[in-house]
């Protein structure tokens, strides 16, 4: 962007704060490149043994992003996620998923079956600071490999276990053998309930659907690997490991909070509101002439200010305040947000841009403080992500060789000024690391 | 399986021995100087594996989310979803843009050991309580700048959230059915809260480093860039050329997959990896031809759209017969992914996420009981707990000004008389319930021996 930096805050724009500012400009500049730089978490070894199930993939793959030697242990065959690839689109039966959660990991094959390869495990095991696991409750300790016999061993050690309904509870029992999936994860956490369109909607589409991604398993993973990590810092001060035991099956409701205390005290679930939100209107994406518009307004002068610039404000006598606005009568509701849908229908989204951010720009800068932010965005697919250059300066992306695919594009997220987290490398080779790990890790 | 194993489990995570373990960040104190969801949702995180968290807020306004609520229901004159953000932390009021609130935020900030805060980008340096100044006074502080588009590049001073980060990282783009103009969001704000535990992360991995090194950092926590992390669909993209689009129900990864109905209109969900769980499925399904079929015996093959579809109508039909509760036990028996589609009501009900802990009944000293989510990551030895629900706006304003700053009772009032610091005005969520004691409440009138 050629224009000068648009600034919303009416404080960053103020006198006097131009050297703190520089000083942390100069400091931001700094954190672009993690080149040289050191890693979180270089001095911590973990074995991967997540199977068919991207919850466990995806907390190993951002430990490995970290610095942790990642070693990923799989049976003989393979790691059914492997072939857990939209379409089924693979090379060398190895699909694309698996291949970018594969990110700075080892590879390593152990046939569970060998005692000589048990063996090893153990060894491994022994050695490890961090086990990811995700087979069936009791699985591991059946094979003499559960926390019980390697609290002995290595009483460090911080085991982590995922599974839908974790290792602990009624369900444990009952329902322990039932495997993983993002697709059931959602739906036992109460997401799918909550996804879809409204009641009198035509069939399927006001059945509850999916989150397009892995909405469950990625949760549950970033939520996984914070436990982690303070159990490690507990470790580091106190000598001492333990046992964590997830439940990827209350991933959603772990995430956001919400349901239990919801139908806790309204005593009724909710209904699929299609893109209508549960707090107030007009909160969503709009179509406009040439995609999808973000009108989302908190407080009635947001609301006062997208009445102004779409030509609305007749609406304004009617849904002035904001308790017209909340969305318990859906009703209701749905009146206003046809008007606004009409409205935006006028615009291309540069036009709304344009208008939202002179107003806003100009109502940050005025003494009086009901001018409203009219804020707004357009929607994305992956393909116009990639051509933002916001994201191109920021270096969201990183380009990585791998042998299957030529080269993997992946998001990195959260830059840390003296350990950014980085991907180095990504190989997906059944087995491939197999001499390096047993040789620096098995050797005496 | 040793049938004794679940029992050594059970043992190893006593519910009645929780309060009696040890916190896995006992001692790590926070100034948390975010509002909303995406900031506190990381402070809560901590607090809730024992770091000491302050809130700041500003007096008689103080955030945003403390009157904000689904549908207008209130509770005890509170906001009942605020609690699961902000649970167990203590709740100052200081105003940052007074020199002497300023100068008391730094105070606490070089007594602490991360700092975290959610305003625009720049805000808190031109406030004088950014990483530059705080850095220099105070070298181990580990500080969490987050926001929705990050602290560089030309859009960083686009204000956002939730709404506005699924849409700008191609999130939203993902949910729905082809060829309709609806795309769903994630509801709930799971756009402010996964890059909460996000942070959070972050925040625990810089504390490991400095536990090595003895240094802190700064981090610029991006919002949106933390949905693109969850999203496939740029890795597909630029190797196959184009978007994995939109699919409704069905998982285009697994296969089958997708929501189906069973008896009774009950929505259940179902989806298989590998090629061990559709033999299971297919002898569940008492079709073992089906296992045999080219089409759809390796999962490569599955996948493909046609054999999919093919595939799922079968089992669209095989379901529609099936009662929820016999479809999990057929899981059960034969090894597949299925699970039912679960609403608020069930979950706040469903026995088994209250015997792990993960939903909780907690009985606070003056809002009662609220049943609402702890967490699923259960830590055996140093266990995530509850110790209050949330607070009145400046609630703790005297705990902390005493025992943490030293401030006297005189000076204390000095600075609310200047409304340096302060207290509720009468707005929903910032107030007490009206049927408390305040005036009694020891914490919130604390004196301490050298201060009074």
């Amino acid at each position: 962007m050629a224009d000068k930096e648009k600034v919303y805050s009416r404080y960053v724009r103020k006198v006097g704060t131009s050297d703190r500012l520089a000083q942390w400009g100069r400091m931001l500049g700094g954190m672009m490149s993690a080149d040289g730089k050191p890693e979180a978490l270089d001095d911590i070894m973990v074995l991967d043994l997540s199977y068919a199930n991207y919850a466990g993939l995806i907390a190993a793959g951002l430990l490995a992003e970290a610095g942790a030697e990642v070693i990923k242990v799989e049976p003989a065959g393979g790691d059914p996620a492997r072939v857990v690839t939209p379409f089924g689109v693979h090379k060398n039966e190895t699909g694309i998923t698996f291949a970018a959660e594969s990110r700075n990991k080892r590879h390593v094959m152990l046939d569970f079956g060998e005692a000589s390869d048990r063996e090893k495990l153990g060894r491994l095991m022994a050695k490890a600071d961090i086990i990811i696991e995700t087979y069936a409750p009791g699985e591991m300790d059946a094979l003499g490999l559960g926390y019980r016999q390697l609290r002995e061993l290595n009483p460090g050690l911080i085991y982590v276990a995922m599974t839908p309904y974790g290792h602990t509870g009624t369900r444990a029992r009952t329902h322990g053998r039932i495997p993983w999936s993002d697709l059931t994860s959602q739906a036992e956490s109460g997401l799918c309930a909550i996804l879809g369109d409204l009641p009198d909607a035509p069939e399927p589409m006001n059945w509850p659907t999916r989150a397009g991604f892995h909405a469950a398993g990625y949760a549950v993973a970033v939520e996984a690997v914070a436990g982690t990590l303070a159990a490690l810092l507990f470790k580091r001060l106190n000598g001492k490991g333990q046992m964590i035991d997830v439940a990827t099956s209350d991933a959603y409701s772990s995430c956001v909070g919400f349901p239990p205390t919801i139908g806790h005290l309204w005593k009724r679930p909710r209904p699929r509101y299609g893109t209508l939100d549960y707090g107030l209107c007009p909160y969503g994406f709009f179509k406009c002439k040439d995609g999808y518009v973000a009108i989302a307004c908190f407080r009635d002068q947001d609301f006062r200010a997208a009445l102004k610039i779409l030509g609305k404000w007749d609406l304004e006598e009617e849904w002035r305040h904001l308790i017209d606005r909340i969305t318990d009568n859906v009703d209701k509701v749905r009146g206003l947000n046809k008007e606004i849908e009409a409205a935006v229908a006028g615009f291309t989204y540069d036009e709304i841009f344009g208008k939202f951010s002179r107003y806003s720009i100009k109502a940050a800068g005025s003494k009086w403080r009901g001018g409203g932010l009219p804020v707004t965005t357009k929607m994305l697919t992956a393909e116009e992500v990639f051509k933002v250059d916001h994201w191109k300066a920021r270096k969201t992306f990183t380009d990585v060789k791998e042998h299957n695919f030529g080269v993997l594009t992946l998001p990195v997220a959260g830059k840390m000024s003296e350990t950014p987290l980085r991907v180095k490398w990504i190989k997906t080779e059944l087995g491939a690391d197999n001499d390096y790990v047993f040789e620096k890790y098995l050797k005496n | 399986m040793h049938d004794d194993y679940f029992d050594f489990v059970e043992q190893l995570y006593d519910t009645d021995q929780i309060t009696a373990k040890p916190r896995a960040l006992e001692g790590l104190r926070v100034l948390d100087l975010s509002h909303m969801i995406f900031g506190p949702t990381a402070a809560r995180v901590l607090a809730q594996y024992g770091a000491e968290v302050i809130k700041v807020e500003l007096p008689f306004t103080g955030d945003y989310w403390r009157s904000s609520t689904y549908w207008g229901k209130y509770w005890k004159h509170s906001n009942p979803l605020w609690n699961f953000i902000n649970h167990s932390k203590y709740f100052v009021a200081i105003d940052v843009k007074e020199p002497r609130g300023r100068e008391m935020i730094l105070q606490l900030a070089e007594k602490s050991d991360v700092v975290i805060e959610n305003f625009s980008p720049g805000t808190v340096e031109a406030w004088g309580i950014g990483y530059s100044t705080l850095s220099a006074k105070n070298p181990k502080i580990v500080y969490a700048s987050c926001s929705t588009f990050g602290q560089y590049g030309p859009f960083r001073y686009f204000p956002g959230w939730d709404l506005l980060a699924q849409g700008a990282s191609g999130m939203l783009s993902a949910t729905g059915y082809e060829g309709t103009d609806q795309y769903f969001k994630i509801p709930d704000f799971y756009g402010d809260f996964c890059p909460g535990l996000y942070s959070a992360m972050m925040i625990v991995m810089g504390r490991n480093d400095r536990a090595r090194k003895g240094k802190g950092q700064y981090m610029d926590i991006c919002q949106a860039e933390i949905l693109m992390r969850a999203l496939p669909h740029f890795s597909y993209f630029k190797s196959m050329g184009e978007d994995i689009g939109r699919t409704g129900g069905h998982d285009p990864a697994m296969s089958p997959s997708g929501i189906f109905k069973a008896a009774q209109g009950a929505f259940v969900a179902l989806a298989i990896a590998s090629d061990a769980q559709f033999q299971g499925l297919c002898s569940a399904m008492e079709k073992p031809e089906l296992g045999q079929d080219s089409r759809f015996s390796k999962a490569l093959d599955r996948l493909k759209p046609e054999n999919a579809a093919a595939i799922e109508q079968l089992v669209a039909q095989w379901v529609s017969g099936l009662a929820v509760d016999g479809l999990m036990s057929l899981a059960q028996t034969h090894g597949f992914p299925a699970a039912p589609v679960r609403d608020d009501l069930e979950i706040s009900e469903e026995r088994w996420r209250q015997e792990r802990g993960n939903v909780v009944v907690f009985d606070d000293p003056m809002y009662g009981k609220l049943k609402l989510e702890s967490t699923t990551v259960r830590l055996s030895a140093t266990p995530a707990r509850i110790q209050w629900l949330t607070r009145p706006l400046g609630y703790h304003n005297r705990y902390i000004f005493k025992s943490l700053l030293g401030l006297s009772e005189d000076r204390i009032r000095e600075l609310e008389k200047a409304r340096v610091v302060g207290y509720w005005d009468y707005r929903v969520g910032q107030r007490p319930p009206v049927y408390y004691d305040i005036e009694n409440d020891p914490i919130f009138n604390y004196q301490d021996g050298n201060n009074g």
